[in-house]
């Protein structure tokens, strides 16, 4: 009763707003350019927006280098990345046995953890029941979302006693310590990945396998993983920049000691732990602080090399397939 | 009811000008914004100090945080900082960091630091020569210091601590830490030194003498034990002054600051309980 007929009250107003938008009546200011100068301003908002990031990143970089190569004032290139003698007190900044240990420390990591992850997204995407594969693969991304420092706790408390008694040394910090947790910390980024990436396989693929009289583990391993080849690897390579850029559960377990580890069991010292041990004791202006400065720069670049990667595997995959 | 209104009305002028007279007592003069930092060890001590502070100078701000000691005496040097909390006196060279120019130290507390070891190590009376010869990597195993068959886990702090430049002043007589070995680490904080002995069978450490826990053993040094009396009767040796560095002699608030952390009444109250000893003690 109160509204009998909405059309015809909407009707001469849809005819008003069209008129108002399209005709551009009269006032200076009207919906029409209001509108206009509206979209403008959002469009350079969001350009703004990119822009800003793209100014950190490249102002980041810029810091970091320019902080960074002050060590070269004071010692030359070949001491800091050729000599193992790290001891700021008698100013002595070999960077060796960081950049060693990050690199021992990657590779490790990602020899115990590449095998485990392809075997636990093979056994995902090919053997599983599709429930137990949805209730599965959730975990997984919540494993993913433990923070690092929980996973370090659990090494220093739970995992080098364990060495200890496994292995008989005294301490049970160093790499493999550190890899073993890296390991686990890992694991579900890699695996979910790949798991992505075979499930993605297109099932003519295997059909077609089958039917030719394969078995299941001719196909997965002749068929299914190099389908997936370019996949797996972006897998790989995330796993990696998380291992290379880890800090609070690595400098909980690897000892820290400024010495190149000849064994596993060896306390050791990487990039990231030597830069957030040190970094709240050095003196502003001092050599001891630009050569903390020039591990961070070398850090990013391992990082953005290994993004570049990334992409460029991403865009060989897409023209692959 | 109109007498009701007027009567609450009359009360809450009252009850408002009352308060806001006393509010005008208790106010001093003294006003002003301190910045303190530096030091971890020392960062319970001033803020206990600060909010005591701040309660009889409600004008004054006073905001405090702690990272590494050279942290303190460089945000002095730079202006950041009012005051910097350092364990050591940065007002001369000690060993790995040169004295910064123009500051002043002042006393605020004493610090006892203790060596500690594992609770499975039954050598826990070690004399100046076998501590030496244990942090410098010479005695490696516990038996050549009277305990059972086990290496020796060495436990230290990264350089930069001001716990490492007294324990190596103090207890070791200047002479230097290892830095290399199967059986060493450094740890970053009190805090990770503390689980790191706990944790750690045959492991052996130094900490201040308040994080000492009975989940491990604090070494007798020379037959001495490491108790607050033995410091201040002049015993036991390994203890070092807390400093608050300032630019140049403190002013205005800053000074009325310090003088309130070195008065008898805060350091014989707040201060004990944190477990530090009075400076007025050590003379």
């Amino acid at each position: 009763m109160l509204d009998s007929n909405p059309a015809a009250g909407k009707a001469p107003l849809r005819a008003e707003l069209g008129r108002t938008l399209l005709a551009g009546s009269g006032k200076k200011f009207d919906r029409r350019s209001r509108l206009f100068a509206m979209n403008r301003m959002f469009r350079y908002l969001c350009i703004a927006a990119a822009a800003f990031v793209c100014l950190i990143l490249v102002l980041i970089l810029f810091l970091m280098l320019r902080t960074g190569v002050l060590t070269f004032n004071h010692i030359s290139f070949a001491d800091f990345f050729f000599s193992s003698d790290w001891t700021p007190e008698n100013e002595q900044y070999g960077g060796l046995v960081f950049i060693f240990g990050t690199f021992a420390l990657t590779a490790l990591t990602l020899l115990i953890a590449v095998p485990l992850s392809l075997m636990i997204a093979i056994f995902l995407s090919v053997f599983v029941p599709t429930w137990l594969k949805n209730a599965l693969r959730p975990i997984l991304d919540l494993l993913v979302g433990i923070p690092s420092v929980v996973y370090g706790y659990l090494g220093l408390t739970v995992l080098i006693p364990l060495i200890r008694d496994v292995t008989g040394t005294g301490m049970g910090d160093g790499l493999l310590a550190a890899a073993l947790v890296l390991t686990i910390m890992v694991l579900p980024t890699v695996s979910r990945i790949s798991d992505d990436a075979i499930s993605a396989v297109p099932a003519k693929f295997s059909d077609a396998s089958y039917a030719l009289g394969a078995t299941r583990f001719q196909t997965v391993w002749k068929v299914l993983l190099p389908s997936a080849k370019s996949g797996i690897m972006y897998a790989v390579i995330l796993g990696m920049a998380r291992a290379v850029g880890e800090t609070m559960a690595v400098v909980m377990v690897i000892g820290n000691t400024p010495q190149i580890a000849d064994s596993l069991l060896k306390p050791t010292s990487v990039l990231t732990s030597n830069i957030v041990m040190q970094i709240s004791n050095v003196p502003f202006d001092s050599t001891w602080n630009y050569a903390l400065y020039l591990m961070g720069f070398l850090l990013l670049l391992i990082s953005l090399l290994m993004i570049v990667a990334v992409r460029w595997l991403q865009r060989r995959g897409e023209r692959v397939s | 009811m109109k007498w009701f209104k007027q009567l609450t009305i009359a009360m809450l002028v009252a009850v408002i000008g009352f308060s806001s007279v006393t509010a005008v007592q208790a106010a001093s003069k003294l006003s002003g914004k301190i910045v303190i930092n530096g030091s971890s060890a020392l960062l319970p001590l001033t803020l206990q100090a600060a909010n005591e502070f701040k309660k009889l100078h409600p004008k004054v701000k006073i905001s405090a945080s702690a990272a590494g000691s050279i942290t303190g005496p460089q945000a002095v040097r730079k202006g950041i900082a009012q005051i910097g909390a350092v364990d050591w006196d940065a007002s001369k060279d000690v060993p790995g960091f040169k004295k910064f120019e123009g500051q002043v130290a002042h006393k605020v507390a004493v610090i006892p630091f203790a060596a500690v070891v594992n609770k499975n190590v039954t050598a826990t009376n070690l004399t100046t020569k076998q501590l030496q010869g244990i942090f410098s990597g010479k005695i490696k195993n516990w038996k050549e210091v009277g305990g059972k068959d086990a290496d020796i886990i060495v436990v230290n702090r990264t350089f930069g601590s001001g716990t490492r430049v007294n324990f190596q002043d103090k207890a070791l007589q200047g002479t230097d830490f290892m830095t290399k070995g199967d059986n060493y680490k450094e740890v970053k904080t009190s805090g990770d030194m503390k689980s790191a002995i706990e944790t750690t069978p045959n492991a052996i450490g130094y900490m201040d003498l308040a994080y000492v826990t009975d989940k491990m053993v604090a070494v007798k040094i020379n037959d001495i034990a490491p108790t607050e009396a033995n410091v201040i009767n002049g015993k036991y040796k390994v203890w070092g002054y807390g400093y608050y560095m300032t630019k140049g002699e403190p002013t205005g608030a800053t000074k009325e600051f310090i003088k309130y952390v070195q008065s008898t009444k805060f350091q014989n109250g707040s201060l004990k309980k944190l477990k530090f000893i009075p400076i007025s003690a050590m003379k």
